[in-house]
């Protein structure tokens, strides 16, 4: 084992918020290194392909999966340079006020420790940095005025068009989606070309994948990337007050300590916890940061209602992006539903490239189909079918958490088990999603149409270490630093006391840019 | 820039065919290729293939044609970090081969239970479909190994990878693949 000079910071994970932290640092002219466990991918990799695809995402995860409604980590997670952004669909609609205040306003839930309005500046400072397309102005039906998006709308297809007619006559306004991808050249990366395969990875860098924009940035600026390798334990000093630096498994399976002044866990919300739970000393037997017990609690994902259509015409199921074409927050207020004994919001977007095979491909659009069946429908689908998505909201529950288990990984790293179920309410907001959908549908005029019905996905994920004002009732503070070891900081969708409905990246970037700012400017104070 | 200039700007996928020994060279192939040259297995034994054949023809006409065992062998033979399967997607535990040899092991012994012996390959086409009807539905009485509706799904997710999910797959289908780096061997 080697200890490695001391750096300023080191950072776990090279994903969405570890890349954008690396690059804010790097550029204050602070010595940066990450970690990151999967390979450093170049833009070469990203083959256009179902199958190829499913390289960059990880395989063999370190968890075991209970619960009602087992969370689909590999699906879901990201592996190497980029993390899950490297394949995002790159919808990046904001959350609304009532996002940060669903306590207060309903009674249930968590609060956020901010506002709308703390976060608002930090989703400008994103989209100017990173583009965004979107027309901000039609948003701002449903949200507070900011800046425009630096790029128009992206283009529009017949498979996002067909949709209107039937969402307008339940009275669901649709605005052009907010995406993260350039509708026109932007800061020297091409325009997209509408090929529709963003979610194995846009190698022409039309989609703000992190490795060509804040990692980019970042190593400009000297940040160093260590990939395959794993952060194992995040190591503090006797007294227990300080963080000094991580224990990882380099690239030859050696290990290694990387010491550093400040130590920022950007390795997504399920290993977060897991790898602060295997942090544990005399000094936090329970695990580091984790005062308040609830390290690994409230764990939360997203749920998706799908609608399928068939059409006559040709709706151009091939072109597009994999991200929406158009938005809609019509149904967010979290009460919308509930009459039918559902709660939380539900964010709703229309129109997306398709393709035939993998979990999102057409081949799945009738699961139950096999052999001639199957293949006739296929002829069918090719040109005729088109799906509406209503991502919704459930609630933290304590329940849904993270947790050592026995079993060890091969460094010797107790596995971590995920219990997660779904409540009730979330349940009744799912299938009165798919009712919508449908009645939705049957206003189109499509010639069929039926609920993507299955068992209920888990989408995103969020929780495990939350933001909150006090040390008791959270694991950070609203800035991402833990209450307990003042150097020790948690970025990512992790920190997120209640998950809205719309995806979560734009608002992690935010986040995670205003974490990012504070941490340079108080710098003195929290280096170790 | 035009949409060409675009594309050839990004080159150099010179990993996207699958490796198969042949005569102790290593040849890359599609796996359609590779069943068409009768290439040897690494991973399943024959009577895993003809199982594996027959479920995947069942499920996806096409499928044997299309190399579905040699997919999934060639597959199983890589280290899991390098694997293409839906399996990886689908939170199944490395050694991948695993899955596959108690989900062939499990269609085997339920079609023997209730075929009078039969393995599923040596089942009429009509007997297949109707075994997998009920498999899909979890309504096979006494079933042992992984769960009858999770093979259906991720052996038709084989399937349809390598009848429907290729670039030749798109072809027959009719629809443009529009790839930015394109696989090799149009696979
Ligand atoms: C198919 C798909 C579509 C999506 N679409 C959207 C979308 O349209 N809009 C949206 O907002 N969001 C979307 N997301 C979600 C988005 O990608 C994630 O929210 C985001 O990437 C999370 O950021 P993160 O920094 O927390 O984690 P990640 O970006 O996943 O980065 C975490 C990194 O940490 C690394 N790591 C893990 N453990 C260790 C360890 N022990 N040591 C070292 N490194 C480690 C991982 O390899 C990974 O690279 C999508 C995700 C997927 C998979
Ligand atoms: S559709 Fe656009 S963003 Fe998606 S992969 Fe193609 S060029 Fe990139």
């Amino acid at each position: 084992m080697a200890t490695l000079e001391k750096v300023d910071v080191v950072i776990v994970g090279a994903g969405a918020s570890g890349s954008l932290y690396a690059s804010v640092l790097a550029k204050a002219g602070k010595k940066v290194v990450l970690i990151e466990a999967g390979p450093d991918w170049q833009m070469t990799d990203l083959i256009s392909s179902d199958m190829w695809g499913r390289r960059v995402k990880p395989s063999g995860v370190p968890f075991l999966f209970e619960g009602k409604n087992p969370y689909g980590y590999a699906y879901q997670g990201g592996w190497g340079v980029g993390g899950a952004a490297l394949h995002y669909f790159a919808n990046f609609p904001r959350y609304l006020p009532t996002d940060f205040k669903v306590k207060s306003e309903h009674g249930k839930g968590l609060d956020w420790p901010i506002n709308y309005a703390d976060i608002a500046p930090f989703y400008d400072k994103v989209a100017a940095e990173i583009g965004v397309s979107g027309d901000a102005k039609s948003e701002e039906i449903w949200r507070p005025k900011g800046q425009a998006y630096p790029m128009p709308p992206m283009k529009t297809f017949r498979n996002g068009q067909v949709w209107l007619k039937g969402l307008e006559a339940n009275g669901i306004r649709m605005v052009p989606a907010a995406v993260g991808m350039n509708s026109v050249d932007f800061k020297g990366r091409p325009a997209c070309i509408y090929d529709g395969w963003c979610h194995v990875g846009c190698p022409i860098g039309a989609l703000a994948n992190p490795t060509i924009t804040y990692l980019a940035d970042a190593r400009k600026a000297g940040a160093e990337v260590r990939a395959l390798s794993t952060v194992t334990r995040i190591l503090t000093d006797a007294s227990g007050t300080k963080a000094t630096g991580v224990e990882y498994y380099d690239a030859k399976k050696e290990k290694q300590v990387q010491e550093a002044s400040v130590v920022i866990l950007a390795s997504w919300a399920a290993q977060n916890p897991r790898l602060l739970l295997n942090s544990a000393t005399d000094k936090h037997p329970k695990g580091l940061a984790n005062s308040s017990g609830l390290l690994g609690k409230y764990m939360m994902a997203h749920y998706a209602s799908g609608t399928w259509a068939m059409f006559d015409e040709d709706v151009e199921n091939h072109m597009g992006t994999v991200g929406a074409q158009f938005m809609s927050y019509e149904r967010y207020d979290k009460n919308a539903k509930k009459a039918k004994g559902a709660f939380g919001s539900t964010y709703i977007v229309a129109g997306t490239a398709l393709k035939t095979s993998d979990l999102g491909g057409f081949a799945n659009a009738r699961i139950d189909l096999f052999g001639p069946k199957l293949a006739e429908f296929m002829q069918r689908a090719k040109r005729g079918i088109t799906r509406l998505t209503a991502f919704g909201e459930e609630m933290p529950n304590i329940e849904n958490r993270i947790e050592q288990a026995s079993e060890k990984d091969e460094f010797g790293m107790p596995l971590a088990r995920f219990t997660h179920s779904f409540s009730d309410e979330a349940i009744a907001l799912w299938n009165a999603n798919f009712d919508e959908g449908i009645e939705i549908a049957k206003a189109t005029g499509a010639k069929e149409f039926w609920s993507a019905r299955g068992p209920m996905p888990t989408i995103h994920l969020f929780g495990g270490t939350i933001m909150g004002e006090a040390a008791g009732t959270s694991v950070t503070n609203s800035y991402g630093q833990t209450h307990d070891i003042a150097n020790l900081w948690v970025a990512g969708p992790g920190l997120f006391p209640t998950e809205g409905a719309s995806n979560p990246t734009y608002t992690i970037f935010a986040v995670s840019q205003r974490g990012a700012e504070n941490l340079v400017s108080k710098w003195g104070s929290v280096a170790g | 820039m035009s949409d060409i200039a675009r594309r050839a700007l990004i080159k150099g996928a010179g990993l996207s065919a699958l490796a198969f020994s042949v005569g102790g060279t290593q040849v890359l192939l599609s796996p359609r290729q590779a069943h068409a040259q009768n290439i040897p297995f690494r991973t399943l034994n024959a009577e895993q293939v003809e199982t594996l054949e027959a479920l995947g023809e069942t499920l996806v006409p096409g499928a044997k044609q299309a190399g579905i065992a040699n997919f999934v062998d060639q597959q199983l033979s890589v280290p899991h970090g390098e694997a293409l399967l839906e399996a990886r997607i689908l939170n199944v535990r490395p050694p991948y081969a695993n899955f596959y040899r108690a989900a062939l092991g499990a269609v085997d012994k339920a079609s023997q239970a209730k075929n009078g012996d039969k393995k599923f390959a040596q089942l009429t086409g009509d007997e297949r479909y109707a075994f997998v009807d009920l498999m899909r539905q979890n309504k096979i009485d006494g079933w042992q190994g992984p769960p009858g509706p999770f093979i259906y799904l991720l052996l038709r997710s084989d399937s349809v990878d390598v009848v429907y999910g290729t670039m030749e797959g798109y072809a027959a289908l009719g629809i443009p693949y529009m790839p930015h780096i394109a696989p090799e061997k149009r696979w």
